[in-house]
């Protein structure tokens, strides 16, 4: 199990397109990969496109994620790699 | 159990009569959204999973479409669709409302879809909170095809239903069973709306305009629908239901009668011959027409054809195609299509003619035609046309002058000439009608029933413009009263001078599908009636009791009174008296013709 702590970057924030990739990256990991703001309690699962929009979470916001599964290692690295890449958004 | 309260609502009652039933809520669609207990959970399981990967496949192929059309920029918004249908968690509630309630799929998808829309709708983020419109789109899609794969049945439903929904289609009469269905209430629509139209021609009460009733009923609740009063009332009390019983039992009438296999013909009781013709407008009709035995249709309006055309005007030949099929079904009889009545705001001939405030007695009907005259050519050359398959009428609107009439037939004979020439279709003689509804119209009736074929009374606008009394204005409706002796005696008149100019006057308006008002049409010499086709089963049944000789004494005796209400009084009386026939209801329409709100 591993906890990463990760601050929406790119202007749009998790709005469609973006969470629309953030599923299907994390579908395809066998790992539960949990998300949460950190200013609420609610977790949600990263594979449910409703409940990553449900999130509603704009540019700047933080977000906790925990990653279990055989496959975590990976799933953890490509997460962080996708919000770093600002989701492929054109600045 | 707790018992649950009873409430109250007001609205506007546009058909007349109370029923006891109980609620079946119906979605925007005019589905029912209602809980079936299912006896093989596995089976609709697969046939909720099958609707799922439909709606998948059906996406994916929109989704390439868009890609070819505009870049895969745009389509990401169908890949939030796809992904919302493999949503694990919301595929999840929806499996637990089937296997837990042992509830059908529709329903247990509606529940799922409303839980999350109304989560989303308490974000703050205004974006984020629009996408539940993104969830209602992909749902409605899986109830779509749920529907495909085995479509909501009236079979399973009980009997004694009050519908009630945001809004009515007129064509989801076709598709109900009337058998089932005791009334209506609506959120929104009002007196004049089509469906008001329809549930009186049904005799189905019904109250219309009621904010925000929805949320308060689920199906399966019990209800009174008071259509004299514009009431509704929910979870009604034992003493309630007692001091209403007398109301209900007596009006516990259903549309069943016509379903009844209608006759052809109309005879009155001594066999004097009545046309019944229908006024259609919408597809559905034309179906009701036949299956009512309508002699022909009297009155088509055509201002559909033209409205939300995509191309702003319909082609000669779509025009042609919508006639053809009239003239067709109806064959042998003979359709009327009156030309265009639309008012100026509708038309995109490329002029400018904005500015009226009063449409009502702007540029509408043939006026607007004899300006927008490419329309209008457009339209007489695909009436003639139609010809060819069979008998078709072409009826002026809204005729002031006569010289309206001539400059009509002179282009009518122009495109004729035209077709002659360039076609070699066989056309026959297609007569020419005005209506009459302009108070003008009827005192320089000698001089206008002499330049056409017939005369179409249209009782709506007459009255209307008669008693200067515009019905949707709530404080003047009370004025707008059918038995006025003005308009009774406007309607002699023009019956009268029809009959000395021996040209045919029909009757065009809602009065006609009262039978009160049929027998008094029928005794000022009117033989040609046309109305909702939904109405002439009952008005055929009414006629057949009734004698010419008795219909005139009724019409000279109430062409006396002073008040519409004398007139009232004694035409319910006198007709009640002829007719063994329960007439109630027509009673309680006539005496309050525009329902009270």
């Amino acid at each position: 199990m591993i906890r990463l702590s990760i601050e929406v970057e790119n202007n749009l924030g998790l709005h469609a397109r973006a969470a629309a990739k953030l599923v299907q990256l994390a579908s395809g990991f066998s790992s539960n990969i949990y998300l949460s703001r950190k200013d609420a309690n609610q977790k949600i699962d990263s594979k449910s496109i409703l409940g990553v929009l449900m999130l509603a979470a704009s540019k700047g916001t933080c977000l906790a994620v925990s990653i279990d599964g055989h496959d975590e290692l990976e799933a953890g690295e490509a997460i962080r790699k996708l919000f770093k890449s600002k989701f492929g958004e054109k600045e | 159990m707790a018992v649950k309260r009873e409430k109250e609502f007001l609205g506007s009652g546009v058909s007349p009569g109370v029923v006891f039933g109980q609620a079946l809520k119906l979605d925007n669609r005019n589905r029912a959204i209602l809980k079936m207990r299912v006896d093989d959970v596995e089976e609709e399981i697969r046939r909720l999973l099958n609707a799922i990967e439909q709606s998948k496949a059906q996406l994916a192929v929109l989704k390439s479409r868009l890609e070819e059309k505009i870049g895969s920029e745009h389509s990401v918004i169908l890949d939030t669709h796809i992904l919302i249908l493999e949503d694990q968690t919301l595929r999840n509630e929806i499996l637990d409302g089937i296997r837990k309630e042992r509830a059908n799929s529709e329903w247990a998808v509606t529940r799922a879809m409303k839980r999350i829309v109304r989560a989303y709708e308490s974000l703050e983020d205004e974006y984020f909170r629009e996408k539940h419109n993104d969830i209602e789109d992909v749902m409605e899609r899986v109830l779509l095809n749920l529907s495909g794969d085995r479509p909501f049945s009236w079979d399973n439903l009980p009997g004694d239903l009050i519908l009630v929904s945001r809004d009515f289609h007129p064509s989801a009469f076709a598709t109900m069973d009337l058998q089932k269905v005791r009334g209506l209430v609506l959120e929104l629509g009002g007196r004049t709306s089509h469906t008001a139209i329809i549930s009186r021609g049904l005799r189905l009460p019904a109250v219309m305009g009621i904010r925000d009733i929805l949320p308060s009923i689920t199906t399966g609740d019990a209800l009174i629908v008071n259509g004299d009063d514009g009431q509704v009332i929910l979870n009604p009390t034992q003493k309630r239901m007692q001091r209403m019983r007398g109301r209900i039992e007596a009006f516990g009438t259903t549309a069943s009668y016509v379903l009844e296999k209608s006759g052809q013909t109309t005879l009155t009781r001594d066999g004097t011959a009545v046309s019944l013709r229908a006024n259609t407008e919408l597809p559905y009709e034309l179906e009701a027409a036949k299956r009512c035995g309508a002699e022909g249709i009297g009155l088509f309006r055509s201002e559909l054809l033209f409205f939300g055309h995509p191309q702003g005007l319909p082609s000669v030949e779509e025009q042609c195609s919508s006639y053809r099929e009239l003239v067709r079904e109806m064959k042998p009889h003979t359709v009327a299509i009156r030309t265009l009545d639309a008012g100026s705001e509708k038309v995109f001939d490329g002029e400018d003619y904005s500015g009226q405030d009063n449409s009502a007695m702007g540029l509408r009907g043939i006026r607007l035609s004899l300006k927008a005259k490419d329309m209008f050519r457009s339209q007489i050359e695909a009436i003639l046309r139609s010809s060819s398959d069979g008998n078709i009428e072409i009826v002026l609107p809204m005729v002031s002058t006569v010289e309206e009439i001539w400059q009509a037939k002179s282009l009518i004979s122009e495109v004729r000439e035209s077709l002659r020439e360039n076609s070699d279709l066989e056309l026959r003689k297609v007569p020419v009608g005005a209506m009459i509804e302009v108070p003008a119209a009827v005192f320089s009736l000698e001089v206008l029933a002499k330049e056409v074929d017939f005369l179409c009374v249209g009782t709506n606008d007459l009255i209307q413009y008669m008693l200067a009394v515009d019905r949707e204005n709530p404080h003047v409706a009370y004025l707008f009263q059918p038995l006025h002796p003005t308009v009774l005696h406007c309607l002699a008149r023009i019956a009268d001078v029809a009959a000395n100019l021996k040209t045919p006057a029909r009757i065009c308006g809602e009065i006609s599908s009262n039978p009160f008002y049929a027998v008094l049409l029928l005794g000022m010499g009117y033989t040609q009636l046309s109305m909702n086709p939904l109405s002439i089963p009952a008005i055929r049944r009414v006629l057949h009791e009734v004698s010419i000789d008795d219909s005139r004494r009724i019409a000279e005796k109430a062409l006396t009174f002073v008040t519409a209400h004398e007139v009232c009084r004694y035409l319910t009386d006198a007709v009640s008296k002829l007719v063994k026939t329960d007439l109630a209801y027509y009673a309680r329409e006539i005496a309050a013709p525009n329902g009270k709100s």
